[in-house]
């Protein structure tokens, strides 16, 4: 299980951590995910939610906050034991032809770690062996087809399964997924995403699932929950389905008009709006809410006071005038 | 067209006439087909959809139909008529670099590698001018900056910034800006959207759609993403291969799939409400070097409905009911 | 539910399990792609050959013959002679032991240290990489040449390994800050931040997995070492610095140009353009042969 508690980064500027150019990267984010359990953070690039993952994973050091894995506190464990934990928590990157070398084969990207597992509990090499033809099985891949390749050899969608496989063979109790899919032909995203789900469901893996796209979101987790980000704090939170049929939050309502509306299947939601401004990298005023430069609905009232998360305590956003547009598109009846 | 759009709309939309076109690369292990016979109509004034697999020789299509497909590449046989150009493969070198760019305009995948990362945006506006005998260099930086405002972003700081200083969205919209700076009646997007998050490629695809009917020009869409397709496209294409495995108004592909590949392109969108379970993977791996040499169906080794005679003969690329065209043994025409 | 469903079929374009062509086996392919490249490798071959062997061919004492001083290129010295009559040829291979012996030192000596410094000092940054790049900042500052020079007043060079432990002593700096630049970008990579989260160990890290991936730079740098080593040594000794003890291409070229008066009378011109041949032949081989390391060393290549 892990447990963060208002997690905060700040990247440091120019002028140091407290100058006027540091970037607050996340801030005030708080959740817990059960094992088995599914958490989504969903935003655009630049939202720090890749940063929220890279902490999980042990990559970033975390500003202020806690951060607690199977109840070991990652900021007060030794260095030692930091290690044993962190190991648990598996990160898939975004990019599976840089997160593969491309130097060494698949056999050797995924015997190093399971050496190191076979030493810590006194196993041979035939037990490399099997462990690793069971990985590749796992994420469906056929051992002998794979193992003597090197990445480029393979498709984007076999490369994301090779790293899938060797997060697999230190037994992870967490996978944090960022933007896993994205670079993969969509034709093979489906594929990947079901290994996902079925990971979680066969193995009681945790799964953080960082991502742009709440359709894939929700297939991995459909019975998780959601976090919507922005400009690194949350939007909105809630169970997922939650989330996507009853968004409150003019930002969740944006992303959600962005998935594409199939034409001939679905005719697009009644309130569906698409915010043509970028969004911009630099600070915003803390009295203000974030969102409020880009949103259609802002009042006064959203350039003056930052809105706290408000809501029944399963679903929340931070919004001073929240309100459930329909912008999900509806399924064409045959 | 509204007031403050005072730009001249292409009276005639253009259309693109493809016929038998074959582009090869060579390769070490020899010919590789990446565009096999190919006939396609492409209609002026409509948003057609080009999809397929990386493999499938989309965006070799794409660069052949502006006679630039790279090298190892080479346009073997066929012909590419633009209405009012000419066929391109045909035309002489100087008719055709005037007519990229001032008839076709092109953006290019994830549009970074299109711009010089050493000059301002505004400088190459000006340079693109020149290129076309621009005589009015400021009309043109004018235009430029109606387009980019037009696009929601704030024009005179786009002009004077470097590539690096936009983010992927904003550079995207800078291609689409130089690809109907000088009036082009075509635009050609390749991958606009891919790489960039939900929320800009929704955003680049409202761009594309409105400019799309403000300037009445024919828009050809290159991506591998069926969503964008669905959304965006009046007709769409299916490509596999490097040949065409279906083509037909959007909606209707969509509502009614005829070929088992488009089937499964659709199937294979995860969706934001409805049954989760209707969402299946497509199998097996994207066409590759081998899959040319098959003497049957390409589809052959992914296909859920095979039979025996798909793997020994290619189904031909027939008409299949009203401006819709199948191949597949398996769809019986007028069914 | 099986996991397996969804299984993706092998493609078809790559070598079956038979196929994991051992290192050896694809740099035999690579260098026999292109006729070029064989011909570097032969030649490589033969001096290496050459400088094990070529000292058993002859007798200790190399013969001398009164008679055939400065003789023109025949059958029987195909080099000709020199002021003892002495078989050129018989100088040259006899010659290549110390010349390719120290070049081969000090390449080894620059790449062991450039290598092992470079990736040290790119992947953990902080003191090391400081105290790491202020000595390289130091050795590219000394100037090599000048430097034996004046080592060779004071210090013997009769043995090759001095010789070829100075050169690489002070050549190694080049190398060390370009695998430096080379590691940190690659730290940056998503698989050295995979190999972190997944436990592996930071010497894995550094000769596993950076290492591989700096290896067609390194191997370039290892053969370039070599000719710019051998320019240096032959240089040294034409300038006659060191001592006339052994038989050498450097001693060779001094007394052609400042004994036997090779550039004002045509009659020595064989003695002056034998080493000159030598040096000339041995550089086009690795010139030849650098055009397959990159392929040799580059995954994306292999069994493209």
């Amino acid at each position: 299980m892990i447990e963060v508690r208002r997690l905060e980064k700040t990247f440091p500027g120019k002028h140091g951590l407290l100058g006027h150019d540091a970037v607050k990267a996340v801030q005030d984010v708080s959740f817990r995910i059960p094992d088995g359990g599914a958490v989504s953070f969903i935003g655009e690039s630049g939202c720090g939610k890749t940063t929220i993952g890279r902490i999980l994973a042990g990559l970033e050091n975390y500003t202020a906050g806690e951060v607690l894995v199977d109840g070991q506190n990652l900021a007060t464990v030794d260095r030692r034991q930091r290690e044993a934990v962190l190991r648990r928590v598996q990160l898939i990157q975004q990019d599976p032809y840089q997160a593969l070398n491309p130097a060494r084969t698949i056999e050797q990207a995924l015997s190093d770690p399971l050496k190191v597992m076979a030493k810590a509990r006194g196993a041979d090499t035939a037990w490399i062996l099997q462990r690793m033809e069971e990985v590749l099985g796992l994420v469906g891949l056929e051992p002998e087809a794979v193992v003597h390749k090197y990445p480029h050899m393979l498709s984007g969608g076999q490369r994301q399964r090779i790293v899938i496989a060797r997060a697999l063979t230190v037994e992870p109790s967490v996978l944090v997924a960022d933007e896993a899919v994205s670079m993969i032909d969509v034709s093979l995203r489906l594929g990947v995403l079901k290994l996902l789900r079925d990971l979680r469901e066969k193995f009681h893996i945790s799964l953080i699932f960082i991502t742009h796209d709440v359709a894939s979101a929700r297939y991995v987790g459909e019975d998780g929950q959601m976090f919507v980000i922005y400009k690194g704090m949350i939007a909105e939170q809630g169970p997922t389905d939650d989330v996507i049929l009853h968004p409150q939050h003019p930002y969740t309502q944006a992303l959600l008009s962005a998935v594409p509306v199939l034409k001939g299947l679905e005719s697009p939601g009644s309130d569906r709006y698409i915010p043509l401004k970028e969004l911009d990298h630099g600070q915003s005023p803390e009295n203000a809410c974030l969102f409020a430069p880009r949103c259609p609905f802002a009042q006064p009232l959203c350039e003056t006071e930052r809105p706290a998360l408000q809501g029944a305590s399963g679903h929340q956003y931070a919004c001073h005038y929240p309100q459930e547009r329909h912008v999900v598109a509806v399924a064409l009846k045959e | 067209m509204s007031a403050e759009w005072p730009l001249k709309a292409n009276t005639k939309a253009v259309g693109i006439t493809i016929r038998d076109l074959e582009v090869v690369y060579s390769t070490g292990q020899g010919q590789v087909p990446a565009v096999n016979g190919v006939d396609l109509d492409i209609a002026g004034g409509q948003i057609t959809g080009i999809i397929g697999e990386s493999g499938s020789g989309k965006s070799t299509l794409a660069m052949a139909i502006m006679n630039a497909v790279p090298h190892p590449g080479r346009i073997v046989k066929g012909s590419v008529v633009v209405d009012g150009v000419g066929n391109m493969l045909t035309l002489d070198k100087e008719s055709q670099r005037r007519a990229r760019g001032r008839n076709l305009g092109f953006v290019f995948q994830a549009a970074q590698n299109s711009l010089n990362p050493l000059t301002r945006v505004g400088h190459q506006v000006l340079d693109l001018g020149r290129s076309h005998n621009v005589k009015d260099l400021r009309g043109l930086l004018r235009r430029a900056k109606e387009l980019l405002h037009r696009m929601g972003m704030d024009a005179d700081r786009v002009l004077t910034a470097y590539q690096h200083e936009l983010s992927g969205g904003m550079r995207q919209r800078v291609g689409i800006m130089f690809a109907l700076v000088l009036d082009a009646q075509v635009v050609i997007l390749d991958e606009p959207t891919t790489a960039l998050d939900m929320l800009s490629q929704a955003s680049v695809l409202e761009i594309v759609r409105s400019i799309h009917e403000e300037r009445d020009i024919t828009t050809i869409l290159i991506t591998h993403d069926m969503g964008v397709v669905a959304d965006l496209a009046d007709r769409v294409v299916v490509m596999y291969g490097g040949e065409l495995a279906e083509e037909g108004e959007t909606a209707e592909v969509l509502a009614h799939p005829a070929h088992p590949y488009t089937k499964g392109l659709i199937q294979a969108i995860p969706r934001i409400s409805g049954d989760l379970s209707q969402a299946v993977a497509l199998s097996g791996s994207p066409p590759d070097l081998k899959t040319f040499m098959q003497s049957g169906c390409l589809f052959y080794d992914r296909c859920p409905e095979r039979v025996a005679e798909c793997q020994v003969k290619r189904p031909p690329y027939e008409s299949a009911g009203p401006e819709r065209k199948v191949a597949c043994f398996r769809v019986m025409p007028h069914d | 539910m099986s996991l397996a469903a969804t299984t993706e079929a092998p493609s078809k374009n790559s070598p079956g399990p038979a196929g994991h062509p051992s290192f050896l086996k694809n740099a035999w392919r690579v260098i026999a792609k292109k006729p070029g490249r064989l011909l570097g490798l032969a030649i490589i071959v033969l001096f290496t050959l050459m400088a094990i062997f070529g000292p058993y061919l002859y007798p200790r004492q190399l013969p001398i013959n009164p008679n055939a001083i400065y003789a023109p290129i025949s059958w029987h010295y195909p080099l000709g002679t020199d002021f003892e009559g002495t078989s050129n040829l018989a100088l040259i291979v006899t010659g290549a032991r110390y010349v390719l012996f120290a070049a081969a030192m000090a390449a080894v000596f620059t790449v062991v240290f450039g290598t092992a410094l470079g990736l040290i000092s790119g992947y953990y940054l902080g003191w090391p990489d400081s105290v790491i790049m202020r000595v390289t900042d130091f050795i590219l500052t000394i100037p090599g040449f000048p430097l034996l020079v004046v080592l060779s007043t004071i210090w013997n060079f009769g043995q090759p390994m001095a010789m070829g432990f100075v050169l690489g002593i002070t050549g190694w700096g080049g190398l060390a800050r370009a695998v430096r630049s080379q590691t940190l970008s690659l730290r940056e990579r998503g698989f050295i931040e995979a190999a972190r989260t997944l436990g592996l160990s930071p010497f894995h890290i550094l000769f596993k997995e950076i290492l591989p991936n700096v290896g067609s730079y390194i191997a370039m740098n290892l053969l370039l070492a070599v000719t710019g080593s051998i320019y240096a040594e032959v240089g040294l000794f034409f300038l006659g610095v060191v001592p006339f003890q052994v038989n050498n291409w450097g001693v060779m070229l001094n007394l052609a140009v400042f004994s036997a008066g090779a550039m004002s009378s045509t009659q020595a011109l064989p003695y002056l353009l034998s080493p000159l041949l030598a040096l000339l032949i041995l550089t086009l081989g690795v010139v030849l042969f650098l055009d397959a390391v990159d392929e040799m060393f580059n995954p994306r290549l292999k069994e493209a």
